[in-house]
């Protein structure tokens, strides 16, 4: 009895939540004459010409290239947050250096509202030349993904038996050489986990995409927005439909093969923080 | 023996501190001095210092207060909404996870959709013609709502942000409460105790910190929420869904009020550190 309940709570729980997306979902197989008659959660002939026309007819809005800018962007984001924090969180798990001043400071920016330096970014990005550039928002998807990249790290390196250090250095290897050829290996899942986290984060950014790019970096997120604002009569929504569906794809599908090693980072963010 | 001695510790560290003194520590510089500056898009390298004229504009904008005023309610309802349910959802399906542990998939779904495509999603849910909400209210009840007009803009974005980010809480509580060693439980039980004693006065004791910390990082997302709310409604509504950080956006690049865009700024950054302070202050205090 309790059990069925938990079971309807459960199956309540997970449709409301995922409500637009399933929505999205049922309107991006609809055929254009089906659209017009019904706005229901059922389609009477699923189709697939709303994601054709998507892949196909890119003269005004190419969905390959906000793809391609997530993409790239991303990467450079999750990427570099990576490789500037690894370094750092073995000299905070392994000496005293850090440890009072850096480690506080990135862990907080995860709750300070980045818009705060929105606009002297966007001035610095016009004089350097990083507007509109898919380098200069991997930049600022570095600083978003720094803060988690950090502490993540620095807790799994600190979980790394010393004597593993100890003996490598008895055999005569400097310290550079433990943190590439004896921690980066042991902590190898903990760098995938960041990997893929930071992946995500950056793939659903929206307001530094909004500010810093206009047409040749624009990303998924806010070229989405593109196919609501600018089609005058209104919304194509199977067109738009099918654009959400391929642009929430990516991160989706990464967050569901690993939602395991997820939802583990999230809590160390969380509980460190 | 020091894996690393101080000088190593040191160099390790540049890089990262190098690149957040650039991206962040001179932005912060700039947003100072432009925020005591008349400045705008002519005058950009040579900003005139005339003193808080620009936080006296903002202190004395209508709209400024306003924007407060809904990012604190927006991060308060939504942050207590999320808990209260995320709580539930996690004590309760507990028992049901435990031996199906793929079931969570559905339930963290939502955290890996952007929160602007989310926005974006709800504008076609809640479309007089096109959306199935409106569509079905109208079949079962004859009537629907204007879901984003200035009565319901609110109501309606706190619930698109709740639907979305409860899963977060839930996700932290239930991590907490299978955390609970289990013979905590047991030895309470074997006293005689019955479940909702057990739960008021062990388990929930137990996730305080829990409760707390995740009270406070949603209420600070709350407070500082820009994609969804602008991916569905703008500063739409005759202005009644303006955030904080969209009053700010639209303060710099749709009036070209540069001062007094900064000048918001650094008063949100002074907010939002003397928040984290306090947190901070009670995290400390809470270990001694």
């Amino acid at each position: 009895m309790l059990n069925t309940a938990r079971w309807i709570v459960f199956t309540v729980a997970a449709l409301a939540m995922n409500f637009p997306v399933i929505v999205t979902l049922v309107t991006s197989l609809k055929s254009a004459k089906e659209l017009s008659i019904n706005p229901g959660l059922w389609v009477g002939q699923p189709t697939f010409e709303n994601y054709l026309r998507v892949l196909t007819q890119t003269d005004r809005f190419n969905i390959y290239s906000y793809l391609l800018n997530s993409t790239i962007a991303s990467l450079i984001g999750t990427s570099l947050a990576i490789i500037l924090a690894f370094p750092a969180a073995y000299a905070i798990a392994r000496s005293d250096a850090g440890k009072r001043t850096l480690l506080p400071i990135v862990i907080n920016l995860r709750a300070v509202p980045l818009i705060i330096f929105a606009i002297p970014l966007y001035m610095m990005y016009q004089w350097l030349g990083l507007l509109d550039t898919q380098l200069g928002l991997g930049f600022i998807l570095t600083i978003v993904n720094t803060p988690l990249a950090l502490v993540i790290m620095v807790n799994a390196i600190s979980d790394v038996p010393l004597e593993l250090d100890e003996a490598a250095k008895v055999d005569g290897a400097s310290s550079r050489q433990v943190m590439i050829m004896i921690i980066r290996p042991v902590v190898r899942p903990a760098l995938v986990t960041t990997f893929i986290f930071g992946f995500i984060t950056a793939w659903n950014e929206f307001l530094f995409g909004l500010m810093l790019t206009t047409s040749r970096a624009v990303p998924m997120t806010v070229g989405a927005s593109f196919f609501f604002a600018a089609s005058g009569g209104g919304v194509q929504w199977g067109t738009a439909s099918a654009v959400m569906m391929l642009g929430a794809l990516p991160p989706a599908v990464l967050g569901l093969v690993m939602y395991r090693q997820i939802s583990g980072s999230m809590t160390a963010g969380a509980v460190k923080g | 023996m020091a894996i690393v001695n101080r000088a190593e510790g040191r160099a390790y560290l540049t890089p990262l501190v190098a690149f957040l003194l650039l991206f962040l520590g001179f932005p912060s510089i700039v947003n100072l001095i432009y925020s005591v500056s008349t400045v705008s898009f002519e005058n950009l390298r040579s900003p005139n210092l005339s003193g808080f004229g620009n936080y006296v504009s903002v202190l004395a904008d209508r709209e400024f207060w306003q924007a407060i005023s809904f990012s604190m309610r927006f991060g308060i309802l939504t942050a207590l909404a999320e808990c209260l349910i995320g709580l539930f959802l996690a004590i309760f399906l507990a028992p049901l996870l435990a031996k199906r542990s793929f079931l969570m998939a559905p339930l963290m779904l939502p955290l890996m959709v952007a929160p602007a495509m989310i926005g974006l999603m709800y504008r076609l849910v809640l479309h007089e013609f096109a959306g199935p909400v409106p569509y079905y209210l109208f079949l079962w009840f004859g009537d629907s709502p204007a879901f984003l007009d200035i009565n319901n803009a609110f109501r309606t974005l706190v619930v698109v942000e709740t639907l979305q980010w409860t899963p977060f809480a839930f996700l932290l509580f239930y991590m907490a409460y299978v955390a609970i060693p289990l013979d905590v439980r047991e030895a309470a039980a074997l006293d005689g105790a019955p479940w909702f004693k057990i739960l008021w006065w062990i388990e929930l004791p137990l996730m305080l910190p829990t409760l707390v910390m995740a009270f406070f990082i949603r209420f600070i997302d709350g407070f500082r929420v820009f994609d969804n709310v602008y991916a569905l409604t703008g500063s739409g509504a005759g202005g009644s869904t303006t955030s904080l950080s969209i009053y700010i956006y639209q303060a710099f690049f749709k009036g070209g009020a540069i001062g007094k865009a900064v000048a918001a700024s650094v008063m949100l950054f002074v907010a939002s550190l003397a928040v984290l302070y306090g947190l901070n202050w009670l995290a400390g205090r809470r270990r001694t």
